[in-house]
Formats: C-alpha cells, structure tokens, sequence
C-alpha cells in the first residue's frame, strides 16, 4: 500500500476502534436496531400517490429501509458523529497529530471518512434488518440481495458520507462547534430536505431518484390514474390499503453517477473544513466565545506574569481558622449555579433575552405571546444543555464528587437553576397569565406555563448527567421544540401555555420523572451517594 | 485524629487487582507516598477521597467507617487529584467562591479563605483573569488553592509539584510542611526529594502492596553500608549496569562515577552515605528479590 494510503488507513483505524470500543457505540447501534423495529412493525413507512405503498418485495423493503436510515440518520447520525476532532482535543491526542507532518487536509478527509465508517455501521444493521423483514413477511418469496441491498450502497451511503463531512465542517468551524451548532444543523437539515425535494435535483437523502422512479411505476400500473406523484415518508397514522408493484430503482450509469457525486460533494466539504481546522493550537481555543489572549483572556505563558517573582513568605504559613463555616447554604449554592451559567454569555445574550421578555408582555394577541414564548424558551437551550454534564465536561467530577453531602444538593441547585432561567425567561407571559387569570382555562394555561419551566430544565439535567454531553439535550429539545410546540403538535407540546393546549399534568409527571432519572444517574456517578 | 486503612482491595474488571490487602494507620503529619508507576497510589488517593469505592476492606476516620459515613470524612478533606479540569470561564475568585459553596463554607469567611489562598499561591494578580487562559503550572496552583479551602484535617494531594517551576515548588513544600502539624497530609509523588523534603512517614508501594511504612531515617537507616560509589570508564558502564543496582551515573573527567546497591562492596569502590532515592530503590529491588538484597 502506497504511504499516504497506508497512513490514511491508519488514522481512519485508529478512529473508527476508539470510537467502537466505547460503550456508547453499542447504544448508536441500538438506535439503528430501534430505528429498524419501527419500520418492520409498519411505525414508520412510505406512501406514495393518494394511499399507495408498495408490495413489500425485496426492491420496496430495501427502500424502504434505506429512505429512513438517509432521512433519519442523516439527523441523528450528524449528533452520533460530530465529536471526533472534539475528541483528539479532549484526549490531548490532537496536539501529538499537529506536531507530525500531517497534513489539514489529510487529517480532515481521515476524520471524514472515519465518521462515514461509524454512519456505516447502523446502515449494516438496517440492511441486515431489511433482510430479516423479508424472510418473516413475505408478500413476496423470492429474495433479490441486489434490489433489497442496493438502495443501501447508492442511497444511503452517499447520504452518510455527506452526513459525516458536514459534521466535521461544524467541528471545524468555531461558531458551529459548540451548541449552537447542533441547535443550527436541525434547521439547515430541515431546509435542506425541503429544498431538496423541491429543487427537482438530485437531494442527497435521495427522495428524488425514488419518488421519480416509484411515479413512473404507478403510471406504469395505472396510465391514467396516477396524477399525484407524492412521496412521502409517514410515521404512524392510517396504513394505505392499496398496493402497487415496484421492482426498485432502474439504475442507468447516469444515475449512479449522480449519486456518487454526492461522495464528491463530501470530499469537498471535508477539504473546505481543512481550511478552517486549526492543527489544535492552543492560541486559536475560544475561551467564553473568546479567542484565548484577547481582552479578558490571556496567553498562558504570559512573561510578565510567570517572571513575577513570588511575594509570599516562603515557610511558617498559617491559615486563618474558619470560624464562619455553615452547611446547607442551598441558596448560595443556587447562585453560584447561576453564576457559571451565565459566565460563558455574552452581552448579546442577555439583550435578546430581554427583548424577548419585553415582547411577551406587549405582545398584543394570544398568538403573537404564544410565538415569543416559544422563541424565549429556545432561546437559553444551551444555557439549559450544560446541565448535569458540566462537571463531566470541565472534568471537574473529582474535586466536586469529594465535597460533603453534594450528590443532590448540587444536582438541586442545577436543577433550581435551570427553573430559575426558564421563568425568568418566559416571566412576561407569567405575568401576563396572572394578570388576566379568571377562569378556570386562564388557570390551566398558567399551570401548562409553569408545567414548561419545570418540565425543560427536569429534561436537560437528566439527559446532561446520562449522557454526560450537551448535545443529547440540544438534539432532542430541538427536534421536540419544533414537533411540539411550533407545529402544535399536542401531545408534544410542553409550553401550551398561551393556547391551553398541553396537559400540565404530565409534563409536571414528567418533570418529576426526569428528576428522579437524573439523581439515580448521579448516584452512580458518585461512589458514595 | 487517626486514619486507619484496613485490608483495602480494589480490583479492576476480572483480572487487573490495583490495591491488594492494603493496611496502613496514620496520623498527623506528612505521609509521602512513593511508588513506581502502575503500583496503586491514585488508586488508594481516589478510595481516600471517597471518590472510588473499594472492593474490599475498611477506611475509618477516627473509629467511623468510611462507608457508612463518607461525609464525615468529606468535611474534613482537602482533595488535590493528579487530574484535574476547571472551568474555563471562570476566573480564580469566581471559580474558588463556587467550590466554597459546594463545600458548604460561609460567604463571608469564604471570601476572606479565597484572598489568603490566591496570596499563598501566587494568584493575587491573575485573580480576575479566566482559567481557561492559566498555564499548566497556574492550574495546578489553583487546585491546591481549592484543596485547602476548607481548612482540611486530611489533606490529600496526589503529584502537586507537576508542571510548577523549582520556585513554585519548594514553596509548596514548605507550605505542606507548615500545614501539616496538626492534619494529616498524604502526598503522592514520582519526585523523592519532595518527599525527603517534606515527609515525616514514607510508604512504599509496589503492585498495589504496602512494601514499607516507616520514618524517613529508619528507611536511611536499613539502607545504611549498602550504599557505594565506583568510578569506571565510560565503556564500562553498560556491563556494571547489569552486574549492579545502579541509583545514579555522574559523568566527570576522570570517568563515569557510579552510585551502587549492594550488600557486599566491589573492588573498587568506596562507601557513601545513603540517600532517600537509594532506600527507595533498595526496599522496591528487595521486595522484588533483586540483587541488591
């Protein structure tokens, strides 16, 4: 093997097993395999025209199960891989890497395509699933491994790979790095899907190329009748009744061309994201959103600070006695909480909040209240995310974890903190709830209001201390923001304070639940608890 | 004040046993613990500091056990890991008023702690800046800063002189040796002249055993007429390596002098008195049943 080969080998090895051998990869494989169950048991399935799907022949299943990995791991895939740059820079690897004669680009491509190998591994699990789904419902026997493999290798694959390049363009990028990355990537990739399917070009998901083939099918069926030439991807609701047959994609060499080119595009974003990869210098870490040095940063071998010479008495120290000391100080507790949220802000931050604080309380109709409250509660969801996993992150556990009585105290404060900001944050429709609060609905929708405060920080604090990051709650709050409460979709909507919509109830349940998941998850964090 | 360490064990897995049988009584003062690498020190430190449970055997601070009362233990302890993060974007009073709440300390006798810690360790003039922007060395200050918030009557510090410059260091010596009269200090450490510095017991550790637990000069003491200096040629030096326990090499023109272990004296060589790196190699080289022994 040449050397460059050989070296890109390598990295892309050393990558993929680092990342396999952590007992988080065996839960991304447990999604694939929970991703794969919804689709067997028809939770998920594609109906084309008005109320078709396909007989589920070996072409439909492998469609089938292909469309949802490039729809859905294209989402939950770009969260699974976005840390492995993060990673070199956690471990201290990424500083021995710079100091080699390594190339950007090389190293970006490498990381590229390790993060394609780790998207590969859940589409295995699928195309295995695809085959089990097969051989236990046949609607018919024969099984073809080319139409039910297929769509996986031209569909999906491209998809990862695109997928796992712009993960690592985010990685490379200093203001998509961090949270808002993640917050920002469900937007782009809502947008781009739309836009795709839209554009009448060849998306990356691949929607196009199926939804063109599987019309051509139905007019094939039916010349006259098939004028509706919808495609779409439905999670739960009425099953079609009717059936079409579909023998899968007739691929032509343009149309594996166009696919492959999608390979081309990632290649490209990955040699874009060398532009912007830093090589782990230390001088280029952000600080606060800061770069190091700058204002209130500073270079860490600052000369005229290490070359001070020392003014303290050398020998015979003695400590003050601690006369003043008080356990269960919550409160103080609670504010220094609130401190190191808000220390990482900046003052735009702060002068948008307000605004949206302001807003809520002029706001002159229900709806337009209803729509700040929303944007004042998606507003702090990286404040929230840091919760639970803060001391995890800053790999602070040791000195925290050693203090007396704090397994709950400090789980309490995050937690009282979290609240704090969430009603703060959404105080103007509180007040304006109060204000108005006479009948019996007014009181439900400030119970649904205070059910939100309650139930957002309940969920960031558990998923902070489980997971151990805050990108869990920053994919899942995102998704759950713009299913729930944005398209109003009921059960889901956990602010419904303005329409009275949601059911305080069993987000205060909720609320509670997360709380006690979250203290069991720091109870074994901790060897005493 | 008394920690008692009692048939502690801490297995890994199936097959890796970082602490066997481990027993140990201590008292005020320092305790210097040494150990080549892998022996079991951070192991045993994490277990003191409640941060790891053991597998087997008892920690009793003062007659209370460990387990069944690990805040007894906390409220008293002063902890300094061998790895350690901050907050980055915090400053050093920032960050140490958030560490005094966790500990439960009052504001204001917190606040008056975290002034006269910040001097101690040399902060006073970076005290507004972020951590995220200190050296390794700064970082390192601030975390012995923060063990010693809550005046601690056990103070455990595992490799504290890593990354501080000779300055910093023998600073911190001085100021364990000042603090230790009436705590219990325990110091992890790869470096002996901190401990011959600073220590009033040593314990030797080796494969997660105790090998030794005495005063300094007992150690010097069992060392004593074992210790020898030969001169040979620097083309010599690889074949008295292999014959020889060899604690230290010093080129000089008239060849390379050799410090040797030894119960019986070479030809050649004259007797020199004992230092702590010579008793630590001798007890680890007699515990393994090497040549020296």
């Amino acid at each position: 093997m040449k050397q460059p080969l050989r070296a890109l080998y390598q990295m892309v090895k050393a990558d993929f097993l680092e990342r396999v051998r952590r007992y988080s990869f065996l839960v991304i494989l447990a999604g694939a395999l929970w991703l794969a169950y919804g689709i067997a048991a028809e939770k998920v399935w594609v109906r084309v025209g008005d109320g078709y799907r396909g007989v589920y022949n070996s072409a439909w299943i492998g469609m089938l199960m292909a469309i949802c990995s490039s729809t859905f791991l294209s989402l939950c895939g770009f969260y699974v891989v976005k840390n492995s740059v993060e990673r070199d820079s956690t471990t201290r690897v990424g500083r021995i890497l710079a100091a080699t004669p390594m190339r950007k680009e090389f190293y970006t491509v490498a990381k590229t395509v390790s993060n394609f190998a780790v998207l590969a591994c859940m589409v295995l699990v699928l195309m295995a699933a695809a085959l089990a789904m097969q051989w236990v419902r046949p609607e018919v026997r024969p099984i073809s491994l080319w139409q039910l493999w297929s769509p996986f290798l031209l569909i999906t694959l491209p998809a990862m790979f695109v997928t796992g390049s712009v993960a690592l363009l985010f990685e490379t990028l200093p203001v998509l790095r961090s949270g808002a990355g993640n917050v920002i990537y469900f937007f782009v990739w809502t947008f781009a899907l739309v836009a795709g399917v839209q554009s009448g070009f060849d998306d990356p998901v691949g929607i196009r190329v199926l939804e063109r083939s599987t019309h051509q099918a139905m007019e094939r069926m039916n010349p006259g009748a098939a004028t509706n030439s919808g495609f779409s991807l439905t999670i739960g609701g009425e099953r079609a009744s009717r059936t079409f047959l579909w023998n899968g994609v007739d691929w032509t060499l343009r149309g594996v061309g166009s696919r492959l080119l999608w390979v081309a595009v990632g290649l490209g974003i990955a040699l874009l994201a060398s532009v912007f990869f830093h090589r782990f210098d230390p001088a280029r870490e952000r600080i606060g959103g800061r770069k190091v040095g700058k204002k209130s940063g500073m270079a860490a071998d600052d000369p005229a600070l290490e070359a001070r010479p020392a003014q303290a008495a050398l020998g015979h120290t003695v400590l003050t006695a601690l006369d003043g000391r008080a356990h269960g100080r919550f409160a103080r507790l609670v504010l220094s909480e609130l401190t190191l949220m808000a220390k990482g802000l900046r003052w735009w931050w702060y002068v948008v909040a307000a605004g949206l604080l302001v807003a809520e309380v002029v706001s002159p109709t229900v709806q337009a209240r209803e729509g700040v409250l929303l944007a004042a509660w998606i507003w702090p969801a990286l404040v929230w995310s840091q919760m639970g996993c803060r001391e995890t992150r800053c790999d602070m556990q040791s000195l925290i974890f050693s203090a007396e009585r704090v397994v709950y105290r400090q789980l309490f404060a995050i937690w009282v903190a979290g609240v704090a900001i969430a009603l703060v944050t959404g105080a103007g429709t509180g007040i304006r709830l109060l204000a108005s609060s006479g009948g019996s609905s007014d009181w439900k929708m400030l119970a649904a209001w205070f059910a939100g405060a309650l139930f957002i920080p309940s969920m960031a604090v558990a998923m902070g201390v489980w997971s151990g990051t805050s990108k869990l709650f920053e994919a899942v709050y995102t998704v759950w923001w713009y299913v729930g409460p944005l398209h109003q979709l009921l059960t889901l909507d956990f602010v419904g304070g303005t329409r009275g919509s949601s059911s305080p109830g069993l987000y205060l349940t909720l609320a509670a639940g997360l709380l006690l998941v979250a203290c069991l998850g720091r109870r074994r964090q901790v060897a005493y608890a | 004040m008394k920690l008692s360490i009692e048939g502690v064990s801490k297995r890994y897995g199936a097959k890796t046993l970082a602490l066997q049988d481990f027993s140990l009584e201590l008292g005020p003062g320092i305790l210097g613990l040494l150990g080549p690498n892998g022996a079991g020190k951070t192991t045993l430190m994490s277990i003191l500091a409640t941060i790891t449970r053991p597998s087997s055997g008892t920690i009793r601070w003062d007659g209370a056990d460990l387990a069944r009362d690990p805040n007894a233990i906390r409220s008293l302890l002063g902890y300094l890991p061998q790895d350690f993060g901050v907050y980055p974007n915090l400053n050093a009073v920032e960050f140490l008023e958030y560490l005094a709440a966790v500990k439960g300390l009052d504001a204001g006798a917190a606040a008056r702690r975290i002034d006269e810690l910040l001097n101690l360790v040399n902060l006073t003039d970076v005290r507004k800046r972020p951590l995220g922007g200190y050296s390794g060395g700064m970082r390192q200050r601030i975390g012995i800063a923060q063990a010693l918030l809550n005046d601690p009557k056990l103070l455990i510090v595992d490799e504290p002189t890593a990354g501080l410059d000779p300055e910093e260091r023998v600073r911190f010596r001085n100021l364990l040796s000042d603090l230790s009269g009436d705590r219990i200090v325990i110091l992890s450490t790869h470096i002996v002249s901190d401990v011959e510095a600073t220590a009033t017991d040593i314990a030797l550790i080796s494969q997660g055993r105790l090998v030794a637990h005495a005063a300094p000069e007992d150690l010097l003491r069992a060392v004593e007429g074992k210790v020898w200096e030969w001169v040979v040629p620097s083309a010599e030096l690889n074949a008295a390596r292999q014959q020889h326990l060899i604690s230290n090499t010093t080129r000089r023109s008239d060849g390379v002098h050799v410090r040797l272990l030894a119960a019986q004296p070479p030809a050649g060589t004259t007797a020199v008195a004992p230092n702590l790196e010579d008793a630590y190699l001798y007890c680890l080289s007699k515990y393994r049943g090497g040549a020296a022994a």
